[in-house]
Formats: C-alpha cells, structure tokens, sequence
C-alpha cells in the first residue's frame, strides 16, 4: 500500500508544479523558471524546519512566500521580453538558481551530526515527518489537501474576472494594454502566484524525500512542470491534474516494466501526442463536449 | 596576467563551436520564428552518429568520422523537422515548443539507451606539440577546431548570400507569405534549413567532441543552454550576433572558470545573459524592421 | 477636449508623423484622411500610447497626457478599436467585454474585494446594454474567435466602449465591409455622437467619412495638408494633389 501512497504524494508535487505553470501561462508566458522557484521554496522550507526547528506549515508558508518574492524579482526584467526570449531568460534563470544550490553550504551542527545544505552533496536528513511520527498516509493526506485548496482557489479564479484578464492578457497584450489592463501588474502577479506554488511543491517534495540537492531541480523539471499543463489544456485546471496523472502515473510508474525503454517512450509521447493534440488532451473542444455528456446525464 | 591571456585565448576559440551552435538556433528561429530546442542534443547526436563509421572501417582517420557526423546530423534535422514542426499548425507555438523539448529527452535517452550510459572517446583533431607565441601556448587542436567552425560559418553565409537556395530561405524568414506567393515551397524551404542546420550542428558536435576527447550525453543539456544563451546575447535571429556573442560567451566563461572554478562558472554566464537582458534586450545585434 | 501639439513620431530615418497639431473639440467627430502611408494610424497609436512620441505635447482636457502608459491613458478616458481586429479570440464575447472593465469607476463600484473576485450587478446591466447596442445579445456565450467579421467589428467596437471612454478612437472601422453594413455603421457613429461621445474616426472610405464627420482633417506624409468642413476639404487643390498625384 505504500506504494500507492508513495506515488500519490509524487502526483500531488508535480501537480502542484504544474499548477504554478499554468498559472503563468495564463497570460501567454512559457517559464522554464518553475524548478528554480520550487529548489528555492524546498530549500528555505526545509533549513526552516531542520536548521531553525520550525513547525512545518509556517516553514511551507515562508518557502511560499520566499518563491513568489524571488518569481517578482525574475518577472520584473523578464517583462522586457516576450515570447521565445522569455523562455531562454527563464530557462537560465532556473539554472542559475540550481547552480547557486549546486554552490552553497550552510551547515550547522545539531547533536553529533552537522546539517544543512552542502553544495553538491546537497542536504540530507531532512526528518521532519519521521521525527513527528506522520505516516506515509498522512503525509499524502497533506499534500493533498494543499494540492485541493490551490486546484480550488485557481478553478475560482479562473471563473472569476481574473481569470479572464490573465487570459486576456495571454490572447493578445496589445489589445489588453488598449483596454486599459496594467501589463506589469498582471504578469508580475502571475509570476508571483506562480512562484508561491512552486514554492509550496518544492517544500513539500524536500520533506517526504528526506534529501534534495541541486540536481533535483534542473531543466528536466521545468521541462515537467510546464510539459503539465501544455499536454492537458489551458482550457481548465483538471487537465493539468489529468497530465500529471497521466505521466507520473501510466507513463512513469505504470511503464516501469520496460525498463529503460520507458524513458524513451517518454520522449517519444510528447513529440506524438503534440503531433495529435496540439491544444493538449483535454483542449476546449472536448471540454465543450464533457459538458455535454454531463450536463444530460 | 598572462593566465588572464591564455584563458581568453582558449574561450575564444573554444567559442566557436558556441558561436555555431547559436547559429543552429538563430536560423531556424530566423526562418520559422520557433526555437528548436532539440537542436543541440541533435549536434551532438551527430557526432555520436559519426563514430557508426568505425563499425565498418576500423581505422578510418578522424576527417572520416567528422564528415560523416556532419552528413548524419543533417538527416537528424530531417527526422527532427519532419516529428516536430511539419505537421503541427503553425498557430500552435506551444506545442511545437513542447515537441521540440520532448524530441530533446528522446535524443538525449537513445543515446543512453545505445551507449549504456558511459563516454565514448571521439578522435582528437590534432595531437602533436602546442605553439607557443612567446609566453602564450595556443593549443593546436583548438586553434583547428577555431578554423573548421570558421570555414562552416563561411560556407553557410555564402550559401545564403550568394546562392538561390540562400536568398529563398531570406525570403521565407522575412516575408513568408509574399514568398509563397513568389513560388517558393515553403515546406522545402524549411526542410533545407532544417538539414543545414543541422548540419553545422554535426560540425560544432564534432568539434567538441574532438577537442574535449569524448562524448557523453551529459553534454547536450549544457550545450543546449549555451546555446541558447548565445542566440539571445547575440540577438535573436541575427547571425553575427550568434558568432560574436558565441566567441565572448567561449571567452567570459573561461576566465570565470579561471577565476572562481569550473562548479560557479556557468552562473556568471547566467548573470551576464541577465545583464543583456535588462540593459539590451534585443541583444547585440538587434533586427532592424522589428519595430512593432 | 484633445490637443495634439506639435507631435512627431521618427523611425529612424523616416517621419511618419512630423510636427502635426490637431484638436477636437468635446462631442464632435473628426475625420482623419490621408492616402496609405500618409500617417494616420501612427497618430492614432500616438495618441493612445502605444508608441512614445519623438517631440511635441498631447493633452486631455487640459492634463498633460505625452508620459502616460497606455493602460493610464484609458483612464483618462480615450478607447480605440483596431484596424485590424484584435479580440481576445479565447474569451467569449461577453467576457471580452468584462475584461474592460477598467475605467476608475468601474473600479470603485467594484469595491477592493470584488475587483478581484467578480462583477458588480451594475457592471453587468453594463455590458448587457453594449451587447444589444452591438446586436449581440444572442451571442454572447461564444467565443469571439467564432464570430462572423461582421460580428467581430461590432464587439470590437462594443468592447471600446466598455472601457466608459469620453474619446473613442475607430481605425478603419468600415475596412472589409459591404456597403449594407457601412450604412449601419454609420447609424451607429451617429447614435455614439447623439450619446456624447467624441470621435475621432480614421476612414479610406470617403462617403462614410464625409457624411458623418462635423470635421475632415487631411495627412499627406505625416503632415496636415488640409483641415475644414467635408466640402471645404473636398474643393482643396492641396488634397486632389495628394490623392491624384500631380495632374
């Protein structure tokens, strides 16, 4: 049973980074960044609760907050380009986050062991929930409690006047400028919400693998995060949640029988399923037709 | 002093097969206005594709194996025009962004895949005596590697300045419908770029694979960000801006590597991308008539 | 109402607009003509911010407006339609239209909270008048990439207006319209003139701009080659020059 709950918390982080890309691509912006604010969301998280002996959920607050400041930073000179540009500041970014971790040591001793982050070896005995007696069905109760409360808070959005400015400003900038929509404002926002997500996943993921480093957070993730919500849509949260399901879940662990073939069909099926479905699995012509069928049912 | 020297002098040249890079990804930004992220990984699955040679030519001399990964890397841009850009819309940028990115993962894993995992040792260029200039040791094998990237960069401007072909994929990159409406294909256009491209990727992957004396799969993802790196320095699209910006990212982080090691390096490239970005975002060379 | 003063606009060598002065005054409408390339929608992407201008001075009602961003602008009160159709395609047409709503007093009737969340009764009795104005009631739950061009004119126009402008700027608006939907555009300028909006209208097609405008003012080469009535403007041999050549 493990297992399953093993893979039910992997499911909710990623879904938690994907809803942080998504967020941002809301309004038209691609951020290789995500991996970048989630690293430094489970970094802060976790020297807060090893380092300082924080309780975790005002660690995982913080983490949240120190992201979406970082992701403000970022959006600010990332407003200057659009489009492709953004995608490569964004991707260096990222990996210039990861490689600030891949350099930084910050160790202090607790007992007879030192702990803390330490450059490439990166930070280990991170044993909040087995120090506070959580069992694995609990911590994948948490995260997905957390991974409920931001699907619900971003379906609300979306509904809500918000949600059509961001996707305002996604469809045509020039046009939301003319209708007098603050560019900055509403991208730096995105960012920002998106930062604190990401911060929130990466904060998590540091507590139940026990150990991060630098590795962890490189492009394949942003890759990841971004690969999300693309593959299932930005026509409404779900399909992000389907995505990630659909990869974690059937490609990742479901496949785990091909061995190394496995990675390579992972490459293979997006390159196919883009062929297929350039919107994404659940674009807004299925969704239209989801409707439908539950609306006569 | 002279260490300052020597470092730029190896940035430099090593800079080259950057400034070719960049150039892979400039062009087909240039000519389709999308980033073919896959482009690197593709390079130096060029040059891997070179080593086949040795299957049936056990002591084919380097040359053989460097012209055969250009030629592989050009069918690789093929395949990868034909997976990735052919058949998704053109209104859909994402998703060829997407694909292109997965096409990445796909590369980088069949190599891993086919080579379990472990470097292959990829024949050097050159392998006698450095020169020496007076206090300065010029490697030999660079300074080479310096050369043929040069004579790629020549033969690729003067097929598009000076040949039909060349002004055709022009045309494509600046006016696409008017060009179609001249009677260029516009799939063959892009098609042929693809293979050129990819192409001179297979000669930068050969470069580096010569002058690092191995291959590895490790080296695409960092390949790729240089890259790209280059194209934005350089400003997206222009040509000359890929090749000098490609020889001062070669030269900057080398002297950083000098200074602070090989493990800081790459985050002051990262800085100094970011500094372009907030003082000069339309690069060094910025595309004039992209006014609006 | 709008006072531009002495505006220039260079891309690099070229002027497309060059020390240009104009006014309009409150409730009236001013045509603005001109062969191709004569200037006409840089003055208008001018006026409402898209590009900063190379000299001169542009002011509202008396406030100096030349520094503001485009988005401060509209709340000042100046909305533009396109001369080439640019909707929010993803957003359904009544949601294009929710989207603009960002004059101040929309805000405030919104309150703090609400701006966030949702709209106010009053903002939706608002765009409800506008769809029936753009005779769109009945489509209002489609996505506006799905409109016919007709239609998309109309809510672009609607859209404007949402913005609770006092200065409407319409680039081109009959561009690509047959003749029984520029008789009803023209009803429709006139109704925005009868409800006190003021307009300023850019137009290649003569008739519409003639009979509508209290106003033409005619551009040659980033310059004001003519400036009167319709039938003032029409007899100036500065203005055959410009449209027929040197003949």
């Amino acid at each position: 049973m493990d297992f399953y709950y093993g893979l039910a918390q992997i499911i909710g982080v990623h879904t938690l980074l994907g809803l942080s890309a998504y967020m941002v691509l809301l309004t038209g912006q691609v951020s290789l960044a995500q991996a970048g604010f989630a690293a430094v969301g489970a970094y802060v998280a976790a020297m807060l609760t090893v380092l300082a002996g924080m309780h975790l959920f005002p660690a995982l607050l913080i983490a949240g907050i120190a992201a979406a400041t970082i992701a403000c930073a970022v959006g600010f000179p990332a407003l200057r380009v659009r489009g492709l540009m953004l995608v490569i500041a964004t991707l260096a970014f990222g990996e210039a986050v990861r490689l600030f971790f891949f350099n930084f040591d910050y160790q202090i001793a607790k007992g007879e062991v030192r702990v803390g982050p330490l450059g490439g070896e990166g930070f280990r005995q991170i044993r909040y929930f087995p120090e506070n007696g959580w069992t694995t069905f609990e911590v994948m109760l948490l995260i997905w409690a957390i991974v409920a409360m931001v699907m619900a808070a971003l379906w609300w959005m979306d509904r809500s006047r918000t949600g059509a400015v961001l996707r305002a400003v996604g469809e045509d900038e020039l046009a939301a400028q003319s209708v007098g929509i603050n560019l900055t404002a509403v991208k730096v926002s995105a960012m920002a919400a998106g930062g604190f997500i990401a911060g929130l996943s990466g904060g998590i993921y540091a507590h139940y693998t026990t150990h991060i480093e630098h590795a962890n957070f490189g492009v394949v993730l942003a890759t990841f995060a971004i690969a999300y919500p693309i593959l299932g849509g930005l026509s409404s949260v779900f399909g992000t949640v389907i995505a990630v399901v659909f990869i974690q879940g059937v490609l990742i662990e479901g496949l785990r029988f091909m061995g190394d073939w496995r990675n390579l069909l992972f490459g293979a099926l997006i390159v196919l399923a883009m062929n297929l479905r350039p919107h994404g699995l659940l674009d807004p012509r299925s969704l239209a037709m989801l409707r439908r069928l539950v609306g006569r049912a | 002093m002279i260490d300052l020297a020597q470092s730029i002098v190896d940035g430099v040249l090593f800079g080259t097969t950057y400034a070719v890079i960049g150039i892979g990804f400039t062009l087909i930004f240039g000519v389709m206005h999308k980033i073919n992220m896959s482009f690197a990984a593709a390079s130096i699955a060029g040059a891997y594709s070179g080593l086949l040679v040795f299957l049936l030519w056990k002591t084919a001399p380097p040359i053989v194996v460097f012209a055969t990964s250009a030629a592989l890397a050009g069918l690789i841009g093929y395949a990868i025009y034909l997976l990735c850009f052919r058949f998704i819309p053109i209104a859909s940028p994402l998703a060829t962004l997407m694909s292109t990115v997965g096409m990445l993962l796909l590369v980088d894993e069949i190599i891993v895949h086919l080579t379990a995992g472990m470097p292959l040792s990829y024949p050097a260029i050159y392998d006698g005596y450095p020169i020496e200039l007076g206090q300065l040791i010029l490697r030999v094998d660079l300074l080479l590697v310096f050369l043929v990237c040069l004579v790629a960069m020549a033969v690729l401007l003067y097929l598009l300045y000076r040949t039909r072909l060349g002004i055709a994929t022009r045309a494509v990159a600046q006016q696409p419908v008017a060009a179609q409406l001249c009677g260029i294909r516009l799939t063959q256009v892009n098609a042929i770029t693809f293979v050129m491209t990819g192409t001179l990727g297979g000669i930068a992957g050969a470069m580096i694979g010569a002058s690092v004396g191995v291959l590895s799969p490790l080296l695409s993802l960092p390949l790729t960000v240089k890259g790209l790196i280059v194209t934005v320095i350089g400003g997206l699209g222009s040509i000359p801006g890929a090749i000098v910006a490609g020889l001062l990212v070669g030269a900057f982080e080398n002297v950083f590597q000098m200074w602070r090691g090989v493990t800081e390096r790459d985050m002051y490239v990262m800085l100094l991308l970011f500094a372009f970005l907030v003082f000069r975002p339309g690069g060094l060379f910025r595309i004039a008539g992209a006014r609006d | 109402m709008l006072a531009l003063d002495g505006i220039a606009k260079h891309f690099g060598g070229i002027r497309a607009v060059d020390d240009l002065a104009l006014t309009v005054a409150k409730g009236e409408i001013l045509g603005l003509i001109g062969p191709n390339g004569s200037g006409k929608s840089t003055t208008v992407n001018l006026i409402c911010g898209l590009y900063p201008v190379t000299a001169g001075r542009i002011t509202l009602d008396g406030r100096d407006i030349t520094d503001l961003p485009t988005h401060r602008r509209l709340s000042e009160g100046i909305a533009r339609t396109f001369q080439n159709i640019r909707l929010f395609g993803g957003l359904t047409v009544w949601q294009n239209l929710w989207v603009a709503q960002n004059a101040p007093a929309h805000r405030k009737e919104r309150g703090y909270l609400a701006r966030w969340l949702g709209g106010s009764k009053q903002a939706r009795e608002e765009t409800g008048r506008l769809l029936d104005f753009a005779g769109l009631a009945h489509r209002k739950d489609e996505l506006a990439a799905n409109l016919a061009f007709g239609e998309q004119r109309r809510l672009e126009l609607a859209r404007a207006l949402a913005t609770r402008p006092s200065l409407l700027l319409l680039d081109e608006p009959a561009a690509g319209m047959n003749a029984e939907e520029i008789a009803a555009l023209d009803e429709r300028i006139r109704e925005l003139k009868r409800q006190g909006y003021t307009i300023v209208l850019i137009e290649h097609h003569m008739e519409l701009v003639m009979a509508v405008s209290d106003r033409v003012c005619v551009l040659n080469f980033g310059r004001k080659i003519a400036e009167g009535t319709a039938a003032e403007v029409q007899a100036d041999p500065a203005v055959r020059q410009a449209y027929l050549g040197t003949a």
